[in-house]
């Protein structure tokens, strides 16, 4: 064996041995993973559409685009149709909104009509005790229910703050708009439209 | 064995990891806001040092000198992804706020310094002592200046949704504790607090001596 192939072999051996670890972990984990994400965005669209029964992700790309051009500086990550019997009864928006500790996954309901029924995170990396309070505050996403359909920026603007957390507040009414502005351009044409 | 509990002992006092060799400090800061975090972040911090310990010391004569930093890392990365998955699979609420701190241990100075000072040049046994000491001196210290932090800056501790101590009601809670400037008066702080106790020590062995 010549000097490189003795530094070569041991990293190479380190590598397969720890790759074949972590590839055993992944595949015991990832099941139990897959069902905790599958809850946790399961209990943010029940808790924003309470009557809702089911959830259909709208899949269609360009209506995605669409909407993605609307809510900038926003991001997309899902839209749902909310059904209860197989009728429509609203919209659930899943979006990523700049907090201060970073993306801030927030999903908005809203009623057919376009109005707020609820504000979710799903998760956040705020600081624990202050930016956190978006959430530990009840009074604070409560506020955002009810918004009259066709709300603008500025009604959401109009909506207090968490004093000491205004960029995490900040996050939260961006997203709320840009709800609102997507249901305005593109979900409020396609009202009625079953799957 | 009375070599092996000097060993985990300078873990916990004259080396602490926090308080004296001052490492690690980014995460540890970052993450003693809470608590509950801390406990969890410090159960992550022993297990893949010591893990990383035992590896690196049972394969210590194998290891080429040269390459030994690459091998180092891989294997503390295995280590902390097993911890990240696991966390993500059966404590998600704890992931979603440690987040980005747990991968972040990889490149934490404990480990890879530990690592290199003691696994690569000790025994397996007293390796498994360093691990062990060093890192539940981390964890008494991050978990010490989480609950300043959170009982001060909150007003109270909250383990899983429920309170477990607060503060009579009329306390306003500064959320300075909260942020890093707060981080640092708390832990310079803790920082004295460890010197002063340690030289006590020193001083009562050096009188019995």
């Amino acid at each position: 064996m010549n000097s490189a192939m003795k530094l070569i072999v041991p990293v190479l051996v380190t590598c397969v041995v720890a790759a074949t670890g972590l590839s055993l972990t992944y595949s015991l984990t990832a099941p139990k993973i897959a069902e905790q994400d599958r809850l946790a965005e399961e209990r943010s669209l029940k808790a924003v559409l309470p009557e809702a029964d089911a959830f259909g992700c709208i899949e269609d790309t360009a209506v995605i685009e669409q909407a993605q051009a609307v809510a900038d500086p926003v991001q997309i990550i899902d839209m749902f149709q909310a059904t209860e019997g197989g009728k429509p009864i609203g919209w659930a928006v899943k979006v990523s909104s700049r907090g201060y500790g970073g993306p801030m996954i927030v999903v908005v309901g809203l009623d057919t009509s376009g109005s707020t029924t609820g504000v979710s995170i799903l998760s956040m990396n705020e600081t624990p005790g202050l930016g956190t309070k978006v959430q530990t505050e009840p009074w604070f996403l409560e506020q955002f229910i009810g918004l009259p359909g066709g709300y603008t920026d500025g009604d959401v603007r109009a909506l207090d703050a968490i004093s000491g957390s205004t960029r995490s507040s900040n996050g939260i009414r961006n997203a709320v708009a840009a709800a609102g502005r997507v249901y305005a351009e593109i979900l409020f044409e396609m009202e009625g439209v079953s799957e | 064995m009375s070599e092996w509990m000097r060993v985990f002992r300078q873990g916990l006092s004259v080396e602490n990891p926090l308080t004296v060799l001052m490492i690690g400090l980014c995460a540890t800061l970052a993450v003693s806001t809470q608590f509950q975090n801390a406990l969890f972040m410090g159960l992550a911090v022993i297990f893949v040092l010591t893990m990383s310990n035992v590896l690196v010391s049972l394969f210590r004569r194998v290891i080429p000198d040269q390459v030994r930093i690459p091998i180092f890392i891989v294997v503390i990365a295995s280590f902390v992804t097993i911890v990240d998955l696991v966390m993500k699979a059966y404590v998600p609420s704890v992931y979603q706020v440690l987040g980005i701190w747990i991968p972040l241990i990889v490149v934490n100075c404990i480990i890879l310094g530990r690592a290199e000072a003691f696994a690569y040049r000790n025994g397996v046994g007293l390796s498994i002592a360093d691990g062990l000491g060093m890192g539940t001196g981390y964890w008494i210290v991050i978990a010490l200046l989480a609950v300043i932090r959170e009982l001060f800056g909150t007003g109270k501790i909250v383990w899983f949704e429920s309170t477990l101590i607060s503060l009579p009601a009329g306390y306003a809670p500064p959320s300075l504790l909260l942020l890093f400037p707060g981080a640092f008066f708390v832990f310079a702080f803790m920082i004295a607090g460890a010197r002063l106790i340690n030289e006590r020590f020193e001083a009562r062995k050096e009188g019995a001596a």
